[in-house]
Order: C-alpha cells, then sequence, then structure tokens
C-alpha cells in the first residue's frame, strides 16, 4: 500500500475546492440531461411523428379527404378561424359550466354522503354502480328529454363530469387522521366548524384528482352532446364536415378541441398546485 | 384547597359487543385522582389504558360504573380537558403558532387573547423561534411539542396524554419527557397520563397506575418517592431503577411473564 492517491499536504485545499467545482459541475449536466429527458424528449418525438405523417402523406400523394398533411390542417385551421372561434367557444363555455355545476353538485352530495350514514347506505354503493354504466349510452335519452339545445348539452356533461367528483371527495373527506377528528369532537366543535376547518382542506388534494378527471369528462360530454344535438359547437363542426368529407376540416376542428382540451386541464393542474401549495400538501 | 378525589372513577368497566361474544376491554377499575397530581396508567400494548383515558376524557361511553371530573359525571367532551394523542395530529396547513391557536379557533374565542400564552408556551418547549414553521418543517419532537402546548393553550384543567411519545425515537423521547415535566411544573395541572413505558411512567408520575391482565384491572397504585422539580439525572438514580425493576415484575406477574401462561 502506498500513499500515491492521496493527495500531499500542501495542496489539499485546492484539490478538495477542485472536486467540489467538479461534483457542482456534474449535477448541473446531470439536470440539463434530466430537462432534457423529461422535457425535451416527449416533443421531439411528437415532432418526429408530425414530420413522418407529413413526408409518408407528400410521397404518396394521399389524397386530402383521407388524411392531410399536418401543414394542410394548419392552413385550414388559420382559413376558417372565424368559423372555429365561434364554434370554440360554444364548447369551451358549455364544458366550462358543465364542470363547475359537477363540481358543486359532486361537493354537496359527498358531503351529505359522509355526514348521513343512512344517506350513505341508500346512495352511494348506487353511485359506484353508477359509474360503471357506460354513460355514452344515455346521451340519446337527454334529447328526448331537453331538447336540441345547450341545456341538453350541459345537463349531459354535468352527469358524466359528476361521478369522478363525488368518489373522490368522499375518498378526501374520509381522509382525516382519526387522532384529528377525536381531538376536534375534544374541544366540542360543531360539524360544520369541523367540515371547513379539517374535513374540506384535507380532502382538496382528493377533490383535485377528482376535478381533473371531471374537467375532461365535461369536454367529451359537449363534443358527444354537440355530434347528436347537431346545433353548434366543434363537435357538430366535425359532424358537419365529415358530411361534406372535408376531412381538414375535421382534423382542424379536433386540433383546435385538443387545444382546449389541454388548456382546461391545465388551468385545473395549475390551480391545484397553487391551493395544494398554500394548505401544505405536498404537491401531487 | 386542592380536591383530593378531583378525578374519581368508579368501578368502570369496557366491554364491546363483536357478532355473539361480548369482549370486555377494561374490569371494573377504581382509582382517584387528586388536584394536581401526574398520575401515569402503565401498561403494555393492548391493555385497555387508552380506552380507559378515552372514557375518561368523555370520547367514549363507559359500559358499566361511572367516571366523575370536578365533582361532575362525564358524559361527554369537556372544554377543560386537554388531550394529546400519539400522534401530533397538526393541520398541515397550519404554522406551529396557528396550530397551538386550533383550539381556540373551534371554541369560538378570541384568537387574538390567546396570542402571547400560545408563543409563550412555544418558546417554553424551546420552539420560539419556529412559530412560523409548517409542521412538515418540524422535526417529530418538535411536532409533538407544538401538540403540548396546544393541549395546554385554553389553560385546561386536566391534561390527558394518550401514548403522546411512543411515535418517537428514544433520545427524542427523553428530550420530551424533560420537556414535559419542565413545563408540567409550570402549569401544575392534573395529568392523566397513558405509556407501556415505564422509565417514562416513573419520571414524569406522582403515582403509577399499573394495568394488568385482560380485562385489564389495576394490579397496583403506586406512589412515585421523588422530589420535584425532576432533573433529567434522576434516572441514574438506583433507587429510580429500583423502582422500575419492581414495577417490570409486576406487569410480568400480571401478564404470566410476557404473555406465557404460568403453567
Amino acid at each position: 500500500m502506498t500513499d500515491a492517491t492521496l493527495p500531499e499536504a500542501g495542496s489539499s485545499a485546492d484539490l478538495i475546492r477542485a472536486r467540489k467545482a467538479e461534483r457542482i459541475a456534474r449535477a448541473r449536466k446531470a439536470k440539463t440531461l434530466a430537462v432534457f429527458k423529461h422535457v425535451g424528449l416527449p416533443i421531439l418525438t411528437a415532432l418526429t411523428v408530425l414530420l413522418a405523417w407529413e413526408i409518408v402523406v407528400d410521397l404518396n400523394g394521399i389524397p386530402k379527404v383521407i388524411l392531410p398533411a399536418p401543414s394542410d390542417i394548419a392552413e385550414r385551421v388559420w382559413s376558417i378561424r372565424a368559423l372555429l372561434y365561434k364554434n370554440a367557444i360554444s364548447t369551451t363555455t358549455e364544458a366550462v359550466a358543465g364542470f363547475a355545476i359537477a363540481t358543486a353538485l359532486g361537493v354537496g352530495l359527498a358531503t351529505a354522503l359522509v355526514y348521513s350514514s343512512w344517506l350513505r347506505a341508500a346512495l352511494y354503493p348506487n353511485v359506484v354502480f353508477f359509474q360503471l354504466i357506460p354513460k355514452i349510452a344515455l346521451a340519446p335519452l337527454f334529447i328526448v328529454w331537453l331538447g336540441i339545445g345547450a341545456e341538453s348539452r350541459l345537463t349531459f356533461a354535468v352527469f358524466i363530469s359528476f361521478f369522478p367528483v363525488v368518489v373522490a371527495t368522499i375518498t378526501g373527506l374520509s381522509n382525516v387522521p382519526a387522532d384529528m377528528l377525536r381531538l376536534c369532537r375534544a374541544l366540542t366543535a360543531s360539524n360544520w366548524q369541523i367540515f371547513w376547518a379539517v374535513r374540506f382542506p384535507y380532502a382538496l388534494p382528493h377533490l383535485f384528482s377528482g376535478m381533473k378527471i371531471a374537467i375532461t369528462f365535461a369536454i367529451i360530454g359537449v363534443v358527444v352532446g354537440e355530434f347528436i344535438t347537431a346545433n353548434k359547437g366543434l363537435g357538430y363542426l366535425i359532424m358537419f364536415a365529415s358530411s361534406m368529407a372535408e376531412t381538414t376540416t375535421i382534423l382542424a376542428s379536433i386540433s383546435v378541441l385538443c387545444a382546449i382540451g389541454l388548456g382546461l386541464f391545465g388551468l385545473v393542474t395549475l390551480a391545484e398546485r397553487v391551493v395544494l401549495k398554500a394548505y401544505g400538501h405536498k404537491a401531487a | 384547597m386542592t380536591d383530593p378525589h378531583f378525578i374519581r372513577v368508579k368501578d368502570v368497566a369496557k366491554t364491546y359487543v363483536t357478532g355473539a361474544t361480548e369482549v370486555e376491554a377494561v374490569a371494573h377499575v377504581d382509582f382517584d385522582v387528586a388536584e394536581g397530581e401526574f398520575v401515569s396508567i402503565l401498561g403494555p400494548s393492548g391493555c385497555g389504558k387508552s380506552t380507559l383515558l378515552m372514557m375518561c376524557a368523555g370520547l367514549e361511553p363507559a359500559s358499566e360504573g361511572a367516571i366523575a371530573i370536578g365533582g361532575k359525571p362525564v358524559s361527554g367532551p369537556r372544554r377543560e380537558f386537554g388531550l394529546i394523542f400519539q400522534d401530533a395530529t397538526l393541520l398541515p396547513w397550519k404554522s406551529a403558532l396557528e396550530n397551538v391557536l386550533f383550539p381556540i379557533e373551534m371554541m369560538k374565542l378570541d384568537k387574538s387573547a390567546y396570542r402571547a400564552r400560545a408563543i409563550g408556551l412555544l418558546e417554553q418547549v424551546g420552539l420560539g423561534d419556529f412559530l412560523a414553521k409548517r409542521p412538515s418543517e418540524l422535526s417529530g419532537g418538535m411536532r409533538q411539542r407544538v401538540a403540548i402546548c396546544r393541549a395546554l393553550i385554553h389553560d385546561p384543567s386536566v391534561l390527558m396524554m394518550d401514548e403522546p411519545f411512543s411515535a418517537l425515537d428514544a433520545i427524542t423521547r427523553d428530550e420530551m419527557n424533560e420537556a414535559l415535566a419542565r413545563i408540567w411544573e409550570t402549569q401544575r395541572k392534573t395529568g392523566l397520563f397513558v405509556t407501556h413505558s415505564i422509565r417514562e411512567a416513573v419520571f414524569l408520575a406522582d403515582r403509577v397506575l399499573v394495568m394488568s391482565g385482560r380485562p385489564s384491572t389495576i394490579a397496583l397504585d403506586f406512589r412515585v418517592p421523588f422530589a420535584r422539580p425532576r432533573r433529567p439525572e434522576l434516572v441514574e438514580d438506583p433507587e429510580f431503577a429500583r423502582i422500575c425493576a419492581m414495577l417490570k415484575r409486576t406487569i410480568e406477574d400480571g401478564y404470566g411473564r410476557a404473555g406465557k401462561t404460568a403453567a
């Protein structure tokens, strides 16, 4: 054994500093790589697919009625922007309204079920059972009941986005540590106080996961409603373009729909981050 | 004038009915606690000692017998009780100070009137610099110290503690015992302290009640002879060790040598 690998006494301080700088540089490099891997790579994959799509359509001369190239779709989005805008506003408004109503009703019903064991026994198994029904199959019924107007689409959007909120909120409201509730009882707090000061804040992470599902379901609900009410909205535009074999317009409408979905989901996620951080929950 | 029978537990039993069988968790427990006295209830896990405490706190009804505190029968929770549980059970979104003030909020009292007291209590347990920190920024021992302050904020007459330090490591636990002894010596509440740690029971209490058997009864009512204030060095006293060994034997006898049947 020799001391060859150990630093000489005189240079040890420099060596420690050099090693520290090296470690920092390595950590920085690892971070850059991680950002590329988790942000850059998925974007790159998507762009590659779009590019491949463009090339395949170009090289094989696929007719636009079968499959237009991404550049054609982008062009169409621009040329019919006024039409898309008008219908997008209708779809977005109804989806957001449906989501808001579903969230309010869902939290209300969940609260009632958590506080009343009789109501819970009567309703909760049925709520869970209803989750299993392919609810889209019920959409035509709403037209029979409510006509082809906004009421019908809105009600259907509420109907399908309501259940995830109920189930998630019930889980959340029941998620309070038993000793915390015991403490509240020991302090002779009222049910109302316990709900607002303890149960509801504890339920927030669950409520937000329910809301994230609900916002996507609300959009699906509105679009399905638009398909069958054939009155207005992007879903209606898609059906209309389909009847004219306007594949480019279909895909242009779908692109806008994707952007709306992404935007609304992003807003709920942003709200979740802000609220959960304020309430000291670990980011979901 | 202190009341020698401030807490009266008279012939109390607790039975649970599960299906066709009836399980007796606590059987005919009798004891009194004087006002200002600190009593440890000692026994192994699952001996019904926590159930006994919950009955005293009015959070669970007794199946038989009666409990009276301050001359009035306990029929439900009372604001004159302060509770500490095994976990600190702090609200994660509130600061240490706001958590201490939580009982005041629940009792709809004026929070600003209790702010100075809350800060004083937190300073007394060495958390003066952590008032604005959230539970996630505090260690386990610090969180439990916040819980002690929360139990004391509304100046309760009885402090009830259900294995408050059993989730902490041994070193933190000793620290907490010293912190509790210090703060208790300045506040002088009547204390009921449930634990399965013999050392802890002896270090803190004026009296140790050893619970044994299942259904459990009180096997021994032992008066701890050490003066207050209790110093950390007390645990090195040979007399302290002797008492602990004696209590350990009592528990083992009550359980037929750690659960084995005495043949």
